[in-house]
C-alpha cells in the first residue's frame, strides 16, 4: 500500500510540473482535476484503518474538488471562445525550469527538517512543499485570472498534503469548514472573473485599469 | 450567550437576504447591530463562564476586539443608512446581507479558542468582505477586489500552513485548542514552531496589512464605499491583528517569545516606513487614509514586539486606532458625497462651506497623527517609552522618524483640503449637513478625545489584563 | 555474441514495420506491410547513387560514420539477458557520444550539399539533440545513483525485481524521460513527422533530401538501429525478470521491444506535431522529469 503512496505523490508533482507547462486554459483545469482525483485516494493509501473521518475528507475533496470547482471553473470561461494562449512573464522553458529548481529546493528543505513520528512516506514532506511552491509559481507567473486561481488551488491541494499527517488532529468540523471556505472562495472568484470578462471583454489582470492616484 | 451572538447575526444576514424592502432591510441592520452591541456591553458586565475544552469561548483579548468591532459596527450602520439614503432605488439586499455575514464572521473570529476554527472564520471575513468592495460595480474597483481577494486568499492559506505547522510541532498531542497548546508548549518542537511562527506571521500579516504583504490594501480600501472602507480598517485588520496575538501567545508559552517579537518588529517598522514614504505627495484623500492604517498596524506590530509596557499600549492603540480611522472614513465619506471626487487637490475650504464635516476632519487628522489630548498620543508615547525603556535605541528613533514624516504629508494634504477658499469649478452643491452624516462621526471623535484624558478603569484592568495573556 | 549481433541487425527495420501497421490501424488504412523497410534498403541497395558536385568526401562518408557508429553502441548495450559484449567502466560516454558522432557527421554532411532546406534541418536537429543529451546524461546519472555503477551494463543489469519496489517512483521517471527522449532522438512525432516530405516541418528528413542509393539505404538502416538500440535500452530497464535461459530471454525481449514500437505507433497517431518552439519546452520537461527523479533517487539513497 505504501507504494502506491509513493507513486501517488510522484503523480501529484509529476502533473504540478505539467501544469507550468500547460498554456491553455482547458488543459489547465483538466490537469487539476486530474491532480484532485490522484490526491482524494490518497488518504485511502495510508494504512490504518478506514474510518468515517478519512471517508468523508476522500469524499468531500472528490466532490469539491473534482466536481463542484471544476464545473465553477469552466463557466466562468465559458465566454472566452478562444481558450488562449497564456504563458506568462518568463516563458514556458524557463518556468518549466523553475519549477524543477524548486522541487530540488523542496528536497533539500525536507532534508533539515525532522518529524519526531516518522511520516508515512518520505516523500509526503518534499511532495507537499514542492506542489506548494509550484502553486504560488503559478500563481504570480501568469496574468490571467483564471490561472492564478487554478494556482492557489494547487497550493491548496500541497497544504493538504500536509494536513494528511494531522489526520487525528483537526478535528472534522474544521476540515468540514474548510472545504466550505474554498467552495466559497472559488465561487467568489468565478464570479468576479465572470464580471470582470463581461466588463473588460478579456480576464488579463495585467490590463485591468489602475486605480486613479496610483503613486510610484 | 456566544451562540445566540452568532445566531443572531446568521440570521441577521439570511433575513436581509429574503426581505423585499430597503428600508426593512436597514431596519434589520440597525436592529441586529444594536442587539450585538448589547449582548457584548453584557459580556462585560457578567463575565462569561470559563468553558474548558469547548471551541468557543470569550477571552479577554477576544473581548477587546469584539468591543471594538461590535461598537464600530453599530456606529457605521447607522451612518451607512444615511450615506446609501440617496440610492434607494437601488436593492441594498446584498449589502446588508454581506454586511451582516461580514459580522457574523469577524464575531466568530473574536469567539474562536481552536486555531483551525479561527483560521476558517478568517477566510470567511475575507469572502463576506469582498462582494462589498465592487458594489457599484464601476471600473476601477475590479482590480481592487481581484487583488484583495487574491493577496487576502494566498496570505490566508499560508497561514493555515502556519497553523498546520504548529499542529506538527506539537504532533504528541493532537490538539489546535489554545489551552492545550498554551498548557503544552514547553515541550514542542523548536524548528517546526519557528517555521509555523514564519508562515502565520505572513499569512496574518497579509491580511493585516503589514508591509510588505500589504499590497492590496490601499486599492480595497480606497475603492470600496466609505462606510465599508471604515469597517475594513477598523475592524477587519484587527481581527487579522488577533490571528497575530493568538500566535504570540503560543509562541511566548513555548520560550521562542524574542523569535517572535523581533520578527513582529521588523514588520511593523518597515509597514511604517512604507507608509511614510507613499503617503508623501498622495493625491487621493481616501488613498492617504489607507496608508494611514498600514502605518497604524505598523505600529501595533511595534508595540507587541517590544514587549513589556508596549504591550498595554498596543491594546490602547487598537481601540483608538479603530475608532479614529472609522471617524476619519466617516468623514472622508461625507466629503466623496459633498465634492463627488476622490481627488485631494479638487476639495478646498471644507471648513466654510460645511463646518462640521471640517470639524471632523481637521480633529481626525490631529488624532490619527498622534496629537494630545488624543488617546492615539498616549498609546504612541507608550509604545515608545517600551522600546526605550527596553534599550531598542534604533527602533525608537526610526519609529519617531516615521510619525514625523506622516505627521507632515499628512498635514500638507489635510490642511490644504481643509483651509482656503472653496474652488468656484467644484463648487458644491449648498446642502445642509445631515444627522447621520454628522453624529456618528461626531460620536467616535468624542470616544477617543476621552480616552486621551480618562482611560475607564474597565478598560485599563482589560488592557492590564490582555498583555497577562499575552505574557508580559 | 553473433547471434546477438544477427538478432540485432535482422530485426530492427521490423521495428518501423510494426510502427507503420499500428498508424495504419488507427487511420483505418491496412498500411505497408511489416517488411517494407527490408524491401527499401534491398531496392535503394541495387540503385545508383547521385552526387551533386558542391558535395565533398564527407556527403560520401557520413552514411557509413553513421551505421557503424551505431552498431558499435549496439554492442555497448545489454539486450535482454544478452549481456553486452564489451562494457568497461564509463561505457555511457561512449554510447552517448556514439550517436553524437553519427549526428555530427549527419549534420556536416547536411551543411555540405550547400542547400537551405538541409541547412535548415541541420539547424533543428543541432538545437533539439543540445537539450536532449542533456536530458539523457540526467537519466544516466539518475540510473548511475540508483545501481551505484558506472558502465551500462551494471546500471541496467541491476534492475531487478527489488528495485522496482523500493525505487519505484524514480524508475518511472526515468522510464517516462528515457521514452520523451527515445522520440526525440529517433525523429517522431510530436519532435518530427517522418512521413511528410515538407522541407520546412522536417527536422531529420530535411537532412538526408539529397542522398539517395545505398547511401539512403544506409541511412534508413541506421535508423532503424538507433530505434532499436535506445528501445533496447529502455525495454531492458523496464524489463525486472532475468532469465537464465538466453533463448526464452531474447523472445520476451523482442516481444517487449514489438511492443514499445506498437506503444510509439499509438502515440504518433494519438498527438500532432509540435509547433517548434514548443518542442524544446518537450525536452526540458523530460529534463525535468529526469531530474525529480534523481532527486528521489538522492534522497532515498543517503
Amino acid at each position: 500500500m505504501l507504494l502506491g503512496l509513493d507513486m501517488a505523490l510522484a503523480v501529484i508533482v509529476i502533473l504540478a510540473i505539467c501544469l507550468l507547462g500547460a498554456v491553455r486554459l482547458g488543459s489547465i483545469i483538466r490537469l487539476f482535476v486530474f491532480q484532485s482525483f490522484v490526491m482524494a485516494t490518497i488518504p485511502l493509501m495510508l494504512g490504518g484503518e478506514v474510518h468515517i473521518h478519512k471517508l468523508v475528507i476522500v469524499l468531500g475533496t472528490v466532490v469539491l474538488k473534482v466536481i463542484f470547482i471544476p464545473t465553477m471553473l469552466f463557466w466562468a470561461v465559458r465566454h472566452v471562445s478562444i481558450r488562449r494562449y497564456a504563458p506568462g512573464f518568463f516563458g514556458i522553458g524557463a518556468n518549466l525550469l523553475l519549477g524543477g529548481f524548486l522541487v530540488g529546493l523542496s528536497f533539500f528543505l525536507s532534508s533539515g527538517i525532522v518529524l519526531t513520528e516518522k511520516p508515512f512516506s518520505d516523500l509526503l514532506i518534499p511532495s507537499a512543499f514542492s506542489t506548494l511552491f509550484i502553486g504560488f509559481l503559478l500563481l504570480i507567473s501568469r496574468t490571467k485570472a483564471i490561472t492564478q486561481v487554478v494556482g492557489y488551488l494547487v497550493m491548496e491541494n500541497g497544504i493538504f498534503l500536509f494536513a494528511l499527517l494531522l489526520l487525528e488532529t483537526t478535528p472534522l468540523l474544521v476540515e468540514l469548514g474548510i472545504f466550505l471556505d474554498i467552495f466559497v472562495g472559488v465561487f467568489i472568484m468565478s464570479i468576479v472573473i465572470n464580471r470582470i470578462q463581461n466588463e473588460f471583454d478579456h480576464t488579463d489582470t495585467s490590463r485591468l485599469t489602475a486605480p486613479e492616484g496610483e503613486k510610484g | 450567550m456566544i451562540f445566540f451572538i452568532l445566531g443572531l447575526s446568521l440570521f441577521g444576514g439570511g433575513l436581509a437576504f429574503v426581505l423585499p424592502k430597503n428600508g426593512m432591510r436597514n431596519g434589520v441592520l440597525v436592529c441586529v447591530a444594536l442587539v450585538h452591541l448589547l449582548c457584548m456591553a453584557s459580556f462585560w458586565i457578567i463575565p462569561l463562564p470559563d468553558v474548558r475544552g469547548s471551541f468557543l469561548a470569550l477571552d479577554q483579548l477576544g473581548l477587546l476586539v469584539l468591543s471594538v468591532v461590535s461598537t464600530l459596527f453599530f456606529v457605521v450602520s447607522i451612518y451607512a443608512v444615511g450615506y446609501f439614503r440617496g440610492e434607494a432605488n437601488k436593492s441594498n439586499r446584498m449589502l446588508i446581507g454581506c454586511l451582516l455575514c461580514f459580522l457574523f464572521s469577524m464575531t466568530l473570529v473574536t469567539v474562536s479558542q481552536h486555531l483551525g476554527l479561527f483560521w476558517v472564520a478568517i477566510e470567511a471575513t475575507t469572502l463576506a468582505s469582498a462582494p462589498l468592495i465592487n458594489l457599484q460595480r464601476a471600473r476601477q474597483g475590479f482590480e481592487a477586489t481581484w487583488k484583495y481577494l487574491m493577496i487576502c486568499s494566498v496570505g490566508i492559506a499560508l497561514a493555515l500552513l502556519g497553523t498546520f505547522f504548529l499542529a506538527i510541532s506539537a504532533i504528541g498531542f493532537k490538539t489546535l485548542l489554545l489551552r492545550d497548546l498554551l498548557s503544552h508548549a514547553v515541550s514542542f518542537s523548536v524548528p517546526w514552531l519557528k517555521l509555523s511562527v514564519i508562515f502565520s506571521l505572513v499569512g496574518y500579516g497579509t491580511k493585516m496589512g503589514l508591509a510588505p504583504m500589504h499590497t492590496w490594501l490601499p486599492d480595497a480600501h480606497s475603492e470600496a464605499p466609505s462606510p465599508i472602507s471604515a469597517l475594513l480598517s477598523g475592524a477587519l485588520l484587527n481581527c487579522a491583528f488577533l490571528g497575530i496575538l493568538r500566535i504570540g501567545q503560543v509562541c511566548n508559552a513555548a520560550g521562542q517569545g524574542s523569535f517572535f517579537g523581533s520578527m513582529l518588529t521588523l514588520l511593523g517598522l518597515i509597514s511604517m516606513g512604507v507608509a511614510a514614504v507613499f503617503i508623501s505627495g498622495q493625491s487621493d484623500y481616501k488613498r492617504m487614509l489607507a496608508y494611514s492604517s498600514v502605518e497604524h498596524m505598523g505600529i501595533l506590530a511595534v508595540g507587541i514586539g517590544v514587549g513589556g509596557m508596549g504591550l498595554y499600549g498596543s491594546f490602547f492603540h487598537m481601540v483608538n486606532h479603530a475608532f479614529t480611522k472609522g471617524m476619519l472614513f466617516m468623514t472622508a465619506g461625507n466629503l466623496y458625497q459633498y465634492y463627488h471626487t476622490k481627488r485631494s487637490r479638487d476639495v478646498t475650504g471644507v471648513l466654510r462651506t460645511y463646518p462640521w464635516t471640517g470639524g471632523l476632519l481637521t480633529v481626525g487628522f490631529l488624532a490619527i497623527t498622534g496629537m494630545p489630548p488624543f488617546g492615539t498620543f498616549l498609546s504612541e508615547i507608550q509604545i515608545l517609552s517600551a522600546a526605550v525603556d527596553q534599550r531598542h535605541y534604533g527602533v525608537a528613533f526610526f519609529y519617531l522618524l516615521f510619525l514625523a514624516l506622516i505627521f507632515v504629508s499628512m498635514a500638507t494634504i489635510v490642511l490644504r483640503m481643509v483651509q482656503g477658499m472653496p474652488r468656484q469649478a467644484c463648487a458644491p452643491k449648498k446642502n445642509r449637513e445631515s444627522i447621520l452624516a454628522v453624529v456618528p462621526p461626531l460620536f467616535l471623535a468624542l470616544i477617543v478625545l476621552m480616552l486621551g484624558l480618562y482611560v475607564p478603569p474597565f478598560l485599563d484592568g482589560a488592557f492590564k489584563e490582555a498583555s497577562q495573556l499575552l505574557g508580559s | 555474441m553473433v547471434a546477438r549481433m544477427l538478432v540485432c541487425m535482422v530485426f530492427s527495420p521490423f521495428l518501423l514495420g510494426v510502427i507503420g501497421k499500428t498508424k495504419a490501424l488507427f487511420a483505418g488504412r491496412k498500411g505497408p506491410p511489416y517488411l517494407q523497410l527490408y524491401y527499401d534498403i534491398f531496392k535503394l541497395l541495387q540503385k545508383g547513387s547521385v552526387y551533386s558536385r558542391t558535395t565533398t568526401w564527407i556527403f560520401r562518408a557520413a552514411p557509413l560514420v553513421s551505421v557503424t557508429a551505431v552498431l558499435v553502441a549496439a554492442f555497448l548495450i545489454p539486450l535482454g539477458s544478452l549481456r553486452a559484449p564489451i562494457q568497461f567502466w564509463g561505457d555511457v560516454i561512449l554510447f552517448a557520444y556514439l550517436f553524437g558522432l553519427a549526428r555530427f557527421f549527419m549534420i556536416l554532411a547536411a551543411l555540405d550539399t550547400g542547400s537551405s532546406f538541409e541547412g535548415m534541418g541541420a539547424s533543428r536537429e543541432a538545437a533539439f539533440s543540445c537539450l536532449s543529451e542533456i536530458a539523457l546524461f540526467l537519466n544516466f546519472a539518475v540510473l548511475a545513483v540508483l545501481s551505484k555503477s558506472f558502465s551500462l551494463s551494471g546500471m541496467i543489469g541491476a534492475c531487478s525485481w527489488f528495485s522496482w519496489t523500493t525505487m519505484r517512483p524514480s524508475l518511472v521517471l526515468v522510464d517516462l524521460s528515457c521514452f520523451m527522449i527515445l522520440l526525440v532522438e529517433n525523429s517522431r512525432i510530436p519532435i518530427d513527422d517522418p512521413a511528410t516530405h515538407l522541407e520546412l516541418t522536417m527536422i531529420h528528413e530535411g537532412m538526408v533530401l539529397d542522398h539517395s542509393g545505398p547511401d539512403l539505404a544506409f541511412i534508413l538502416y541506421a535508423g532503424a538501429i538507433k530505434f532499436f538500440v535506445l528501445g533496447g535500452f529502455l525495454i531492458t530497464l523496464l524489463l525486472p525478470f532475468h532469465f537464465y535461459n538466453p533463448a526464452m530471454g531474447t523472445v520476451v525481449f523482442l516481444l517487449g521491444m514489438v511492443f514499445l514500437a506498437a506503444a510509439v505507433g499509438v502515440v504518433e497517431s494519438a498527438m500532432a506535431r509540435l509547433r517548434l518552439n514548443r518542442v524544446s519546452t518537450f525536452i526540458i520537461g523530460s529534463f525535468v522529469l529526469a531530474s525529480f527523479g534523481l532527486m528521489i533517487a538522492l534522497a532515498r539513497a543517503f
